[in-house]
């Protein structure tokens, strides 16, 4: 099994140097041709057009597109992602400093979702046919209809501002100070021996992790009660019954496992977005993370911080495909077999 | 559902209420802290890189400049004890503090004065302060508590720019030991506060300095989260996670200043909401210019948007800085913008066309203040196309000249110098300008070479209000900063708009 996953993944790997490749033209392109120029935002607010025009040739925005592109794309293959017209240092810093909180908010956001889901999916399967169902299913549809950043504010308005139950504000309480090992807090917290500061972190966490995972939910639910639905139609089920097992037992036991593989891929899919859907939780909760810096990035024209970061979220979304894929093998043997 | 499930169920939400419920954060204050919901984060840690006024009062919390204002605004003594501009202009003569000592303990230094105004300028550093002190050929120390700044053209506003952006001190031996990119992740400076904590765009931990100079802080320790979301920062001292706040709706200050433990603000600032014009186009007849100007309502603006509290202007300056024209008033009124009209011959039938740029949440009430001008340009037959910009396309498009004829913008200054206004927006030499004829723009560069302070403050005056007469520029109001605290939360309110810290202080 393990020849055949690490197969599987070289091959998604493989293909996923063209999608890299393709990617980042389709960012430089567009980017370069914006009305824009990144050399006048550079530059000081006073500074002369002849500054500017200087500017421009240090940047190498005078050469044609295709010329700018090979530079860039030479320079990124040797680790150098440019430097930021806006913070005038290091790209790759920046990225770096940023993508674990990132990373975490996602991953969090998507455990929420993923249980809500799969919870949901099995409430509402376990009600089919019921009126219970009918109320369930306008529920997601509702919960559907909302975008992820008025979920931001409606948890806010009513979890920390009605009942003060929860904090919106950044990562940490103002009285704990944020240990830095990894950059990821809440690893950071158990590495260095902090739980009080670990589960403080915790709860600056939920609120823009649910805000997330509430949005990722319903597809998850759906698609979860419609392969539920497909599977009770198969044999194995009527002669689990026939066997006597209890209907709980079955649906957890069996329909379950056998319904899953098709909402697993839907996950994959579903951070993908989830991972783009931080943009405005992050600014919303002023969470550091990556989203962040892209909104500063957008509003300064900060070209090298955009092609870097949309980049980033490509890189990500691969990657949690080739892991999605990977598990999908593990959890179907018939996949292995062919 | 079986009763005992049922009793499961509430056993266990009643834990998970007792668990979230008594572990949440405690947001109260303990009088030695504050925790401040802030719009916006530094560009870095280098207070000489980047010019960004938002960021000024986060800077002087960390470091010192040279020239102090106070509450007033009034130019006061800080690291300089004194300073003497040549009558020239060419010179400027200092002496500094001798009991000043960095947040590592090392001691300020003259050096340190000529490091970061002149050497790291002229090693040649993308510094935004490069260009203020592009005039400067040397720092001459002539005792370990004296110097020049030696000029190689007039500078009458150096005073002012010392203590304007960008004018911060940075130690020298410690940047040159860490580097560029180490000092900006480990910044030091000799203000008030040193810095603890700091995670880009999310929050900073400032903590008392305890061998200041000046006044020491009454408060122990900052926290400024760095809020962007209006309703989040709202959000945020309505439920006590914040005791301050900045730049939320004015609709939210009277809410919030309603409730019994906050107050509500709505201050006048040293920020001027201003339309930039063209001489040419549409507007290179006068008569539409001025007409453009008398059609519109400055009263009915502020009270519409800023619940009254932002002052009409007839010149680009607030009043109480030295530019403002005492008595001088370019009057509201619909005949005279329909004569003018007429005179050049239009009417509504055949109406002038103009195209007007704006912001859209650059500053408050921005876009919402373009269409209420367009429906005021409607009733005497003015029609006006908006043209939504990016803030970061407002500069390019003014160095390029590629504005249109009216430009809806905010022009901060916190020195309040007639230089910062009228100068910067009317030198046709200089790339804040949309207006490039040579009147009133040869005297405004007569202006900036003018060493004599008095002379210099009545050239402005003169040229401010020429400039509005001649529909040179149409300054609409002074902005407001709106702020609400927690009620038992003291600070000390600048003319500019800085919400320092250090001035804090629990009653």
């Amino acid at each position: 099994m393990t020849a055949t996953i690490a197969k599987l993944v070289m091959r998604r790997f493989l293909v996923a140097i063209p999608t890299l490749l393709f990617v980042s033209i389709l960012l430089f392109v567009v980017l370069r041709i914006l009305p824009v120029d990144p050399a006048a935002m550079s530059v000081p607010p006073n500074a002369t057009l002849a500054e500017i025009e200087r500017m421009r040739e240090q940047m190498g925005l005078h050469l044609p597109i295709p010329q700018q592109y090979l530079i860039w794309l030479g320079d990124l293959l040797r680790g150098d992602f440019g430097t930021s017209t806006h913070f005038r240092t290091g790209v790759a810093g920046l990225v770096a400093t940023t993508l674990p909180a990132t990373i975490e908010l996602a991953v969090m956001g998507m455990i929420l979702g993923g249980g809500l889901g799969l919870c949901g999916g099995l409430l509402i399967f376990y009600f089919r046919d019921t009126r219970t169902e009918a109320a369930l299913d306008v529920g997601t549809i509702a919960v559907l209809s909302l975008p992820d950043f008025l979920w931001a504010l409606f948890l806010m308005l009513v979890f920390g501002v009605v009942w003060q139950i929860l904090p919106f504000t950044g990562r940490l309480s103002p009285d704990l100070d944020r240990p830095v090992v990894t950059g990821f807090l809440l690893l950071d917290t158990l590495i260095t021996g902090q739980p009080k500061t670990f589960v403080n972190a915790l709860y600056h966490m939920i609120l823009p992790a649910m805000a997330l995972g509430i949005s990722a939910a319903p597809p998850i639910i759906r698609v979860l009660r419609s392969s539920l639905l497909d599977t009770y139609q198969e044999d194995f089920i009527h002669q689990a019954r026939l066997r006597g097992l209890s209907e709980r037992r079955i649906l957890l036991r069996h329909g379950l496992k056998n319904a899953i593989l098709p909402t697993l891929s839907l996950m994959g899919v579903q951070f993908g977005f989830l991972f783009g859907g931080t943009l405005l939780v992050e600014i919303i909760f002023s969470y550091p993370g990556m989203g962040n810096l892209m909104v500063d990035a957008i509003r300064n024209t900060d070209l090298p911080i955009i092609q870097t970061v949309g980049l980033t979220y490509c890189v990500m979304v691969l990657l949690v495909s080739i892991t999605v894929d990977s598990l999908y093998l593990i959890l179907n043997p018939k996949l292995r077999a062919r | 559902m079986k009763r005992r499930s049922l009793l499961q169920m509430i056993a266990l939400g009643t834990a998970g209420a007792k668990i979230f419920g008594g572990a949440a954060p405690a947001f109260a204050q303990d009088g030695r802290s504050v925790t401040i919901a802030w719009p916006s984060d530094v560009p870095s840690w280098d207070p000489n890189q980047r010019f960004q006024p938002d960021a000024q009062p986060l800077f002087k919390s960390v470091f010192d400049q040279p020239i102090e204002q106070d509450a007033e605004l009034n130019f006061v003594p800080s690291l300089f004890t004194e300073w003497e501009l040549a009558d020239d202009g060419l010179s400027l003569s200092f002496s500094i503090r001798d009991d000043v000592v960095f947040h590592d303990g090392t001691p300020m230094t003259m050096e340190d004065i000529r490091f970061t105004f002149y050497e790291r300028v002229a090693s040649g550093e993308n510094l935004d302060i490069a260009n203020t002190w592009r005039n400067l050929e040397d720092i001459e120390i002539l005792s370990p508590t004296s110097g020049v700044f030696v000029f190689n053209a007039p500078t009458p506003t150096a005073p002012q720019w010392l203590a304007f952006m960008g004018s911060f001190v940075v130690p020298k031996a410690y940047m040159e030991e860490v580097g560029v990119e180490g000092f900006r992740e480990r910044p030091i400076g000799t203000g008030p506060y040193k810095i603890v904590e700091y995670q880009m765009n999310s929050r900073i931990v400032f903590e008392r300095h305890e061998e200041y100079w000046g006044e020491m802080p009454a408060i122990q320790r900052v926290t400024v989260n760095i809020v962007r979301d209006p309703s989040a920062r709202v959000a945020a001292v309505q439920s006590g996670q914040a005791h301050l706040t900045i730049n939320v709706p004015v609709r939210e200050v009277e809410r919030l200043g309603a409730m019994p433990q906050l107050e509500g603000e709505i201050n006048p600032i040293t920020r001027v909401i201003l339309l930039q014009l063209r001489h040419d186009m549409a507007f290179d007849d006068q008569n539409v210019r001025l007409a453009v100007h008398h059609a519109i309502n400055k009263q009915a603006l502020s009270q519409a948007f800023y619940g009254g509290a932002a002052v009409p202007l007839s010149v680009v300056a607030p009043p109480g800085t030295p530019g403002y024209v005492e008595g001088f008033e370019f009057p509201y009124d619909l005949d005279r913008a329909r004569e003018l009209l007429a005179a050049s011959g239009f009417s509504p039938d055949n109406p002038v066309r103009f195209t007007m740029a704006t912001t859209n949440g650059h500053f408050p009430s921005d876009y919402d203040i373009a269409r209420a001008l367009v429906q005021m340009w409607g009733e005497v037959g003015i029609e006006v196309t908006l043209d939504v910009i990016e803030y970061a396309r407002y500069f390019e498009l003014n160095r390029g000249n590629q504005l249109p004829e009216a430009t809806l913008y905010s022009w901060d200054n916190a020195t309040g110098d007639p230089e910062i206004f009228t100068g910067y927006l009317l030198n046709p030499q200089m790339p804040f300008s949309a207006w490039k004829a040579e009147q009133p723009g040869d005297r405004v560069l007569e202006l900036f070479a003018e060493p004599d302070y008095e002379t210099r403050i009545a050239g402005y005056q003169q040229v401010n209000r020429d400039a509005t007469e001649m529909g040179a520029t149409m300054p609409l109001l002074q902005s407001v900063q709106t702020l609400v605290r927690d009620g038992g939360l003291n600070y000390r309110r600048y003319g500019n708009g800085w919400v320092l810290p250090a001035s804090m202080s629990w009653s």
